[in-house]
């Protein structure tokens, strides 16, 4: 190695070239990985796309199975609808049947009228006609004797002729009869069907109508108990209107006492209401004396001082009347003194003072008596001052008891006052008392009339309540009967079913034997036929023979003939006539049977249309179901035609799904192709690199002749590293 | 002038002391007096008051309550200065009250009974009744006359 570093740049392009292949290695191999998933998801979505067509073909058909069902129930609708209508036209012409049953049977009844005058009629014509025989039965008698040759053969002649054309006309009329039997056979087996299915209807009406007479007959039972109910409470309402009787007769005795006892109370309102006003002016004029009282204890209370100042001013000047009585006593004892100094004196001056002595015994007297006099009004003015204390502690105490007594009367005063307010407000409810006392009179006056009124309508009321008791009695009687009938119908109901259930077998076989009928009429029609050309050929035998009888008879025996064909025919005309009266009564009865049988049809035509009308309600509801069936089966469509719309876009999904997968397989295979690409280029790198290798060393290997053009920025690789990645990369050329 | 020139009978003045009567001669009575100011004197008796002035004339005044033994009262406008003139002697007697003048009898006149001789029977010159009233009369020289030995007071009544 004599130069390292290109050697050093060979072993990392080697390594770099390894690692490129590597990853040229994983990238193939996630593409692959790719590939393989991007076809199973395209198979996946190829079987999507397949089940979606399928369900969206599913849905399509059930969507059109649903439009389907959708024009069916609207169909359905439409039938019920018509069949509704129809019903109703068919109730109405049941309607219209019954009407003309009704006026059916009442042409019938008109009919059976006029049948029963012309009975009358051809009863009378009868008679004349008799009498017209007895007549011609005479001109016959006549007549037979001028014409007996000829009559006896014209009439064997005239006989078989007339009894020929008759028989042909019969049998004409047979034949005629017979056809019209076919077609009246044939009418009476379409009617027979028809009636076997309206009997059947009338079986089913006859069902409901005797479940009805059940629930019927369990109402009358209930009805039956509450009219026994009913009947037991008219009868207390009867005993009791009794009690109201005598309670209303004893109110109106109570409302007159009491109207009484309210006069009297108006009375006694209008004088307590006289005695209340003139209370509040006698208790006006007390409070005017009470203020008066107050007034005169105030001048009482004055005038108690004023005469206590009196009285102390009286014991003072007593006080001083003492003082003066004192002084009088003084004077008193001293004139005595001086008296008994004079009379002392008069005994010394002897004889000479003897007047004196008796003046100074005077004296001394008056002074005594001056003494006893001063010592009394002494003991009278000690008195009077104890006194003139007492009177002013007296007065004093008037004082206080006139203040007490004034604020007493004051109080007494606000009390009156109290009372004259009381006294106000009891004057005003008597008032009140008294006016409300007369709208009680005129109130209690109403009373009494209204329970006099009441009395008597009560009174009426009770007779009623008897009549309605009897009558509830009879009611329940009455009832008990219907109850009876009830269940009888109901019984009747359950046989009249079995017996329409019977009629329904009986219809059934009345088709058969009107079958037969018919084909017995048919061949009856034919056989009469030849019978009648039969008697064509006879009748034509006979008018020749008959022709030549006339001519024969014509000259001799027209009188006879005449007589001869009257006499017949006045017979016949009776025997007509009879066969007619017999006939006339015949269809008078028959007459009478269609009226009742028309009575009948229209009872039976009437259930019809109820039966008819609850059908018709039945229908009804049967179109108004199958109009929410239609409806709902739209809705259906709707989410059927939604579902679908969701299946398409599903579909479309799938399929931009599929669409993707193409992609990602074409996207895959590119990749796949580059990176094969790349295997190519590394490869012929790998090569080059090799090349270069063999010329560093000396001995060039070229052993890969297929790397053609080295790309720009190839890398020199080492030759250990190519030989490994060429044989990988053949390796994965070769997968 | 002590012996009266009358028949038998003499003027008397009667006085009261504690609810008794005692009569006294008018002719020994110079005058009556109330009783105004009594001037009390030093050392005088019990039984002296004092002195009174009567007619110009200073005088004793002896309580005759005391005098006789009783209690002494109050003296009020009935209390009287009786005053008595004997011989040359003056003398104030201080009574109840003085208020009667009468003529009593001579003869109705009694010496007091024996039993009250002694002390009481020395003041008494006799008993006097009249009109069923008792009047004492009184021996006016005695009560003078003790009223002027004042020192022989108790020992003159017991002897």
């Amino acid at each position: 190695m004599a130069v390292p570093s290109p050697k050093q740049t060979d072993i990392i392009a080697a390594t770099g070239l390894d690692r490129l292949r590597d990853q040229v290695q994983q990238v193939t191999a996630g593409v692959d990985e790719i590939t393989r998933v991007a076809n199973e998801v395209h198979e996946g979505t190829d079987a999507q796309t397949r089940s979606l067509d399928i369900a969206v073909s599913v849905a399509n058909e059930m969507s059109a199975s649903m439009d389907n069902t959708t024009t069916q129930s609207s169909s359905i609708a439409a039938s019920a609808e018509e069949l509704a209508s129809s019903v109703n036209e068919t109730g109405a012409s049941i309607q219209q049947i019954s009407v003309s049953a009704d006026s059916l049977a009442s042409a019938v009844n008109e009919m059976a009228a006029s049948m029963e005058e012309t009975s009358r009629s051809i009863e009378s014509v009868t008679g004349t006609a008799h009498e017209m025989a007895t007549s011609a039965e005479e001109v016959t008698s006549a007549m037979h004797e001028v014409a007996a040759s000829i009559k006896s053969v014209s009439q064997d002649t005239e006989a078989l002729t007339s009894s020929v054309n008759e028989t042909a006309a019969s049998m004409e009329e047979v034949a005629r009869s017979i056809e019209g039997l076919s077609g009246n056979a044939d009418q009476l087996n379409v009617a027979a069907e028809e009636t076997a299915s309206s009997i059947n209807e009338m079986a089913a009406s006859i069902e409901e109508v005797s479940a009805m007479s059940q629930n019927l007959a369990t109402s009358v039972e209930e009805i039956a108990s509450s009219i026994e109910e009913m009947a037991r409470s008219v009868q207390g309402v009867a005993q009791n209107t009794e009690k109201v009787t005598e309670a209303a007769a004893g109110a109106s005795v109570s409302a007159n006492e009491m109207d009484r006892s309210l006069r009297s109370v108006a009375g006694m309102t209008s004088r307590a209401e006289e005695i209340a006003t003139r209370l509040t002016r006698e208790a006006e004029e007390g409070g005017a004396a009470a203020q008066k009282t107050i007034q005169g204890f105030g001048r009482v209370r004055g005038s108690m001082e004023q005469s206590a100042v009196v009285i102390r001013e009286m014991g003072k000047r007593s006080g001083e009347i003492s003082g003066i009585v004192n002084t009088i006593n003084i004077i008193a004892e001293r004139t005595n003194m001086l008296s008994l100094n004079a009379s002392i004196e008069a005994a010394r001056a002897g004889d000479a003072g003897r007047g004196f002595a008796v003046v100074a015994e005077e004296i001394r007297n008056l002074a005594d008596r001056s003494a006893q006099a001063t010592a009394d009004i002494s003991a009278i003015i000690n008195g009077l001052q104890e006194v003139v204390q007492e009177a002013v502690a007296a007065a004093n105490e008037g004082v206080r008891v006139a203040e007490e007594s004034g604020r007493m009367a004051e109080e007494g005063s606000s009390g009156l006052q109290k009372m004259l307010t009381g006294i106000g407000e009891t004057a005003q409810i008597v008032r009140q008392i008294n006016r409300a006392t007369e709208e009680q009179l005129t109130a209690a006056a109403n009373v009494v009339t209204a329970i006099e009124t009441t009395a008597s309508q009560t009174k009426q009321i009770s007779t009623a309540v008897v009549e309605q008791s009897k009558g509830a009695q009879e009611i329940v009687k009455a009832t008990a009967h219907i109850r009876k009938t009830a269940k009888e119908i109901s019984q009747a109901n359950l046989e009249q079913s079995r017996g329409a259930r019977e009629i329904v077998k009986t219809a059934k076989s009345t088709t058969v034997v009107a079958n037969q009928l018919r084909k017995a009429t048919g061949e009856q029609s034919i056989a009469a036929n030849q019978i009648a050309t039969t008697i064509e050929s006879m009748r034509r035998g006979a008018v020749t023979t008959s022709r030549a009888l006339e001519e024969q008879a014509i000259a001799g025996e027209q009188v006879s003939k005449e007589a001869e064909r009257l006499a017949r025919q006045i017979s016949g005309v009776t025997r007509a006539m009879s066969e007619q009266a017999r006939a006339a009564s015949e269809v008078a009865s028959a007459t009478q049977s269609i009226r009742q049988q028309s009575a009948q049809i229209a009872k039976a035509v009437g259930e019809q249309g109820r039966a008819m009308s609850n059908m018709t309600v039945a229908t009804n509801n049967v179109s108004k179901e199958i109009t929410f069936v239609a409806r709902s089966n739209r809705d259906h469509l709707n989410g059927a035609q939604q579902i679908q719309q969701m299946l398409k876009e599903i579909r479309e999904i799938t399929e931009r799904n599929a669409r993707g997968v193409r992609q990602t397989l074409t996207g895959s295979s590119g990749l796949r192709e580059n990176a094969l690409q790349v295997g190519t280029v590394i490869e012929e790198l790998s090569q080059s690199a090799n090349d270069n290798e063999t010329k560093l060393t000396g001995s060039g290997q070229r052993n890969n002749g297929r790397s053609r053009r080295p790309r720009n920025g190839s890398k020199k690789l080492d030759g250990d590293h190519v030989r490994v990645f060429s044989d990988e990369t053949s390796e994965s050329q070769k997968e | 002038m002590l012996e009266s020139t009358e028949t038998n009978s003499e003027p008397f003045i009667l006085l009261e002391l504690a609810g008794t009567t005692y009569g006294v001669r008018s002719r020994f009575v110079q005058q009556m007096e109330m009783i105004e100011k009594i001037t009390s004197v030093p050392n005088a008796a019990p039984s002296v008051e004092g002195v009174v002035l009567a007619r110009g004339q200073v005088i004793p005044a002896v309580n005759l309550r005391v005098r006789f033994g009783f209690e002494r009262i109050p003296f009020d406008l009935r209390s009287r200065l009786v005053v008595i003139k004997n011989g040359k002697r003056t003398i104030g007697l201080i009574v109840d009250t003085a208020r009667e003048f009468i003529n009593l009898s001579l003869g109705a006149i009694e010496p007091p009974p024996d039993a009250i001789r002694g002390l009481s029977g020395k003041y008494l010159e006799g008993i006097a009744t009249i009109d069923g009233r008792i009047i004492l009369v009184l021996n006016l020289d005695e009560v003078i006359e003790l009223d002027t030995q004042i020192n022989e007071d108790g020992a003159g009544v017991i002897a």
